[in-house]
């Protein structure tokens, strides 16, 4: 799981409104909200190895009410520029007449960044890098 | 001692490059027409992903997969090439189901893109499959690609044609 989506599933557990990962079996009663990663959206490779790999998920509030729109949809926003800065947008803001709820869809890319190995400082570090004259 | 510097084919150069200018709008629409197609195509495939459980109502705070039935109707509509827009010098177009019409589900006449919106989206009773999203990043790549070896081909025809 990339660490970045970690964080922001971490954070959006700790909103007011329930959130779950990839949709509920059984929804709760009231607002509340699903993420999950969608697919890959692209990587970068080097040395025959994929590097840093991008995903595009989603996130997706349901309210039953109009008058709670602003928190809900204003803390779910600042959730996701918290976490993952610029890398998300509005996609969609529906309405379902058959249940009456309103339903708000963003979507995000987060990255995969594996942690660089700490550099050991024996075994030549100055190779190649040649100090004064 | 005197050098006599001399260019040839400077006016056929410029020939050429007036009949790329004239019909660069020409050009593009049969890039984006060859694009489109491609992208169509993608997410047509993609809609062959959807999965799928046999149809049963949703209980109240249930969700469930979209039918079979559901399934076939998003994969006949097939995604459509919206009417070229050539205003300011640029021509776009969108791919889709806005224009798919309407189909009969369990006796009741549904319209397809609201079908492929809760596919494609979520609903509170269905969870989200996003292929059409999902189709349209993975093509992008191919589809420049494919318009651009259709603007150098047209632009090759022009240097063979026009002397």
């Amino acid at each position: 799981m990339p660490s970045e989506y970690a964080a922001l599933v971490a954070a959006l557990k700790l909103l007011t409104i329930p959130f779950a990962e990839y949709g509920w079996k059984s929804r709760p009663e009231g607002a509340y909200g699903v993420v999950q990663l969608d697919f890959e959206a692209g990587s970068l490779d080097g040395d025959g190895a994929k590097h840093d790999r991008a995903w595009e998920g989603s996130v997706d509030v349901f309210y039953p009410k109009l008058t709670d729109r602003d928190d809900i949809i204003d803390a779910v926003e600042e959730t996701l520029a918290t976490v993952l800065g610029n890398s998300w947008s509005l996609n969609s803001t529906q309405y379902e007449s058959g249940t009456g709820l309103f339903h708000v869809e963003w979507v995000f890319q987060c990255m995969d960044t594996p942690e660089e190995p700490e550099p050991t400082p024996e075994g030549g570090g100055t190779d190649g890098v040649q100090t004064g004259s | 001692m005197a050098y006599k510097l001399e260019v040839d084919g400077m006016t056929e150069i410029t020939r050429q490059l007036e009949a790329i200018a004239d019909r660069a709008e020409a050009i593009a629409s049969k890039a984006l027409y060859d694009g489109a197609g491609l992208m169509a195509e993608e997410i047509n495939k993609g809609a062959g992903q959807i999965k799928t459980a046999p149809f049963k109502y949703a209980g109240s705070g249930q969700t469930r997969l979209p039918s079979p039935e559901e399934k076939e109707i998003v994969e006949k509509a097939a995604a459509g090439i919206a009417k070229f827009d050539k205003e300011g010098g640029s021509v776009d177009t969108s791919v889709g189901f806005r224009n798919a019409g309407y189909a009969d589900l369990n006796g009741k006449t549904v319209p397809i893109p609201k079908i492929v919106n809760a596919i494609n989206s979520g609903t509170s009773f269905m969870n989200k499959q996003p292929f059409v999203r999902k189709a349209a990043k993975a093509a992008t790549p191919k589809v420049l690609a494919a318009m651009q070896e259709r603007i150098d081909a047209e632009i090759d025809a022009i240097g063979k044609e026009v002397k």
